[in-house]
């Protein structure tokens, strides 16, 4: 079967001070149908960016799509009208963004909110819009909806926002749901009810789920594939327990090594952390022919220094764009 | 085991607050901490995690008496009560307890050199020759991993985790015994995260220092921590070492929070079923009489709307704050986890 989205070979190009840099460098991945996957690595590798070309949302004059081909129901969207891609925003891909506060308008309630995108994409009257605006602030587990449903944003606690957002985003009951780092500003208490939420959501609708994030955790918990992303190119994919048991990119594997995870019966034991010497390159320093990672990797050899390494297949299921990902 | 550096007690802070609503020349007030007592050992790191706006933050820097909200309590230092500071103990009191920011970037004064940076505190807080400073500037720059041509940058020349550097070494030079690093990773990559991590404990062992580590990434604070202080609506809920608090947690909000965090452990994932809690914290304007977690604990009795419960151990080391913990030590949240 046709997967639902199908990214093929998509390059995006960012005009900087410096020039033209691919933020996204010849970057495929496909996502079935209710199937839920992360993208992660550290800032700037460009996981956002990925999100906002699916979205049709590139930075206006700044980004566009270099070439490649964003196949969403077999139709390409990087040839879409803007009307058209409109269109899909609303009703077919939503994406709710990291920061709840300044992507609510503070001058309407939250019912406002929802029922408006609820008139405008699903075409629902006004009496009808408000009904299934409590509806969902229900689903999404809001207490008293009833009354939230005329708080303004500020009357609201964080998670609440982030809640509200995932209302509003599910209103038009899309086919894939993007959430960019959607619990980064919250508490794990509160994260947890919203990993909750969407697993649950996804389970009653069917709806497939792009999540980005920076937290392995994270990932481990929502996706059943992941996608790792180093200065714009994708370096390792495969099925989450697999990697995360396996990782066959020395930059996955860093990744994962450095971060304390907590662990279920703690010893007096604790051993230094594993370090990634380094930082991710800028943007003016993508796009060029070599590994990107060769600088901070400890398996670099000449081989990495002057040529791009292709992507690999490893075991059947796992990707990995590394020369030396055999021997990882 | 090493005796105690810092003893805290009965601090608490109150900001002022103007509401919509009350009447003229009424002023309420927000306790942000109240009434909360600790103590924390020679060279060991006391964590101090919770709820965001649970005061970890306000806490730890009524110590350092840099809170800009009303404080009172006793803060001993080594012996000596470093609360009424005046302007001269002040001094050296600040040369004692120094400071690491969360934020890498806006901690920073961007017009001055790294240099200076690191030597601020050494000008404003003693009487040190010019020279003298100088070399422990330099030696400072090779502790924290900077190069000696760095010094002349400004902070802008900087990346998130050698700024975070320059703060280290800030708070280094006036060789203070207590630091109090309030969330210094949460803006780092976790590349770089681990390489400051290291770095502060690699720091710990070698000057003997005593931290104040507060962070709400359990994974980082179970790494870092000797102990644990576990606050909820301005309140310590729950103080115990590091082994006793992540492997046998008493109170029912602790048992959330561990409970709630994303493993990439299967074994964390699949055993420890999660306690999910509804609701948000209370109104801090508008706090319940009794126990403050009551709206959201998942095994509330009756009379914990009305009766506070006091931190204690019952005898033991393991410090809560909650009625249905004795000196058993077993999690009032055994019941429910069995039950499902
Ligand atoms: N509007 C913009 N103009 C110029 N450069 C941009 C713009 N937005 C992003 N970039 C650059 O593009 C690169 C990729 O950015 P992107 O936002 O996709 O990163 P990310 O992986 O989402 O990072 P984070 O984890 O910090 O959100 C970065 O180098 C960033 O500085
Ligand atoms: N200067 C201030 N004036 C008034 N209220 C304040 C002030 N600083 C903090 N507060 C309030 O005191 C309470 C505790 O805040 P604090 O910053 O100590 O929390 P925290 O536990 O550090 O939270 P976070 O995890 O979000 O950093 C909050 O309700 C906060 O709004
Ligand atoms: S290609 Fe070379 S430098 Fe790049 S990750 Fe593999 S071993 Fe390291
Ligand atoms: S005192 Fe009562 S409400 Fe508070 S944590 Fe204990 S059981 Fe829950
Ligand atoms: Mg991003
Ligand atoms: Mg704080």
């Amino acid at each position: 079967m046709e997967p639902l989205l199908k990214v093929e070979n998509l390059r995006i190009e960012l005009k900087t001070r410096a020039g033209v840099a691919p933020v996204i460098d010849d970057l495929s991945f496909e996502l079935g149908q209710g199937e839920s996957i992360s993208f992660v690595g550290e800032s700037g590798c460009g996981k956002s960016m990925t999100a906002l070309a699916i979205m049709g949302l590139l930075p206006e004059g700044i980004g566009r799509v270099a070439s490649g081909r964003i196949l969403f129901g077999g139709e390409d969207l990087t040839a879409a009208s803007d009307r058209r891609l409109r269109d899909i925003r609303g009703n077919e891909i939503s994406m709710i963004f990291q920061e709840p506060m300044t992507s609510l308008n503070p001058v309407y309630t939250v019912g406002e909110q929802i029922a408006e995108v609820l008139r405008a994409h699903q075409g629902l009257g006004q009496r009808a819009a408000w009904t299934m605006a409590a509806e969902l602030l229900d689903a999404v587990r809001i207490p008293n909806p009833g009354r939230r449903i005329d708080d303004y944003p500020f009357q609201m606690s964080g998670g609440q926002r982030q809640r509200v957002m995932i209302a509003i985003a599910l209103a038009c009951k899309p086919k894939i749901l993007i959430a960019d780092e959607p619990t980064t500003a919250l508490d794990v208490t509160v994260q947890a009810q919203i990993f909750d939420l969407l697993r649950d959501l996804r389970a009653q609708t069917g709806t497939s789920i792009i999540m980005i994030t920076h937290d392995m955790g994270a990932v481990a918990e929502m996706a059943e594939r992941m996608i790792v992303m180093y200065a714009g190119r994708k370096v390792e994919e495969g099925p989450v327990a697999d990697v995360i048991a396996h990782a066959r990119h020395p930059y996955t594997h860093g990744l994962i090594s450095c971060v304390p995870h907590i662990v279920a019966n703690l010893t007096e034991e604790r051993e230094e952390l594993t370090e990634v010497p380094g930082i991710v390159p800028g943007l003016g320093e993508f796009g060029q022919d070599m590994c990107l990672f060769s600088a901070r990797c400890p398996r670099v050899t000449e081989k990495c220094r002057s040529a791009r390494p292709p992507e690999a297949m490893l075991g059947g299921s796992q990707v990995s764009a590394c020369w030396h990902a055999e021997e990882v | 085991m090493m005796p105690e550096l810092l003893d805290v007690r009965n601090l608490s802070v109150r900001f002022p607050v103007g509401r919509k609503g009350t009447g003229w020349g009424q002023t309420s007030y927000l306790t942000a901490v109240d009434d909360i007592s600790f103590t924390v050992r020679k060279g060991e790191t006391l964590a101090i995690v919770g709820e965001s706006g649970s005061g970890k933050t306000t806490a730890a820097l009524a110590i350092a008496q840099l809170v800009a909200g009303e404080t009172s309590g006793e803060v001993v230092l080594d012996g000596q009560d470093i609360m009424p500071a005046g302007r001269d103990q002040l001094r050296a009191m600040r040369r004692k307890v120094q400071v690491i920011f969360q934020d890498p970037y806006s901690s920073l004064n961007p017009r001055k050199r790294a240099e200076e940076i690191v030597r601020e505190p050494l000008d404003n807080l003693t009487n040190k020759p010019a020279r003298e400073k100088r070399e422990i500037v330099d030696r400072l720059f090779q502790a924290v991993g900077l190069r000696p041509e760095q010094k002349r940058l400004f902070p802008h020349q900087f990346s998130g985790g050698q700024r975070q550097r320059i703060g280290i070494a800030r708070a280094l030079s006036t060789q203070p015994e207590v630091i109090i690093c309030d969330e210094p990773v949460s803006a780092l990559d976790v590349a770089v995260q681990a390489q400051i991590l290291n770095l502060l404990r690699r720091l710990q062992s070698e000057f003997g220092l005593t931290y104040i580590f507060i962070s709400h990434d359990l994974g980082v604070v179970q790494h870092m921590c000797d102990s644990v202080a576990v606050m909820y609506m301005g309140k310590i809920v729950e103080h115990a070492d590091r082994l006793a608090l992540f492997n046998n947690p008493q109170h029912p909000y602790t048992a959330a929070l561990l409970s709630a965090v994303p493993s990439i452990d299967p074994t964390l994932r699949d055993h420890s079923k999660r306690i999910l809690i509804p609701g948000d914290p209370p109104d801090p304007l508008n706090l319940p009489a009794g126990c403050r977690f009551v709206s959201r604990c998942p095994v509330a009795q009756l009379h914990c709307r009305e009766l506070v419960p006091e931190l204690t151990g019952n005898g033991t080391e393991h410090l809560t704050a909650c009625h249905l913990v004795d000196a058993d030590l077993v999690s009032p949240m055994q019941a429910v986890r069995e039950a499902e």
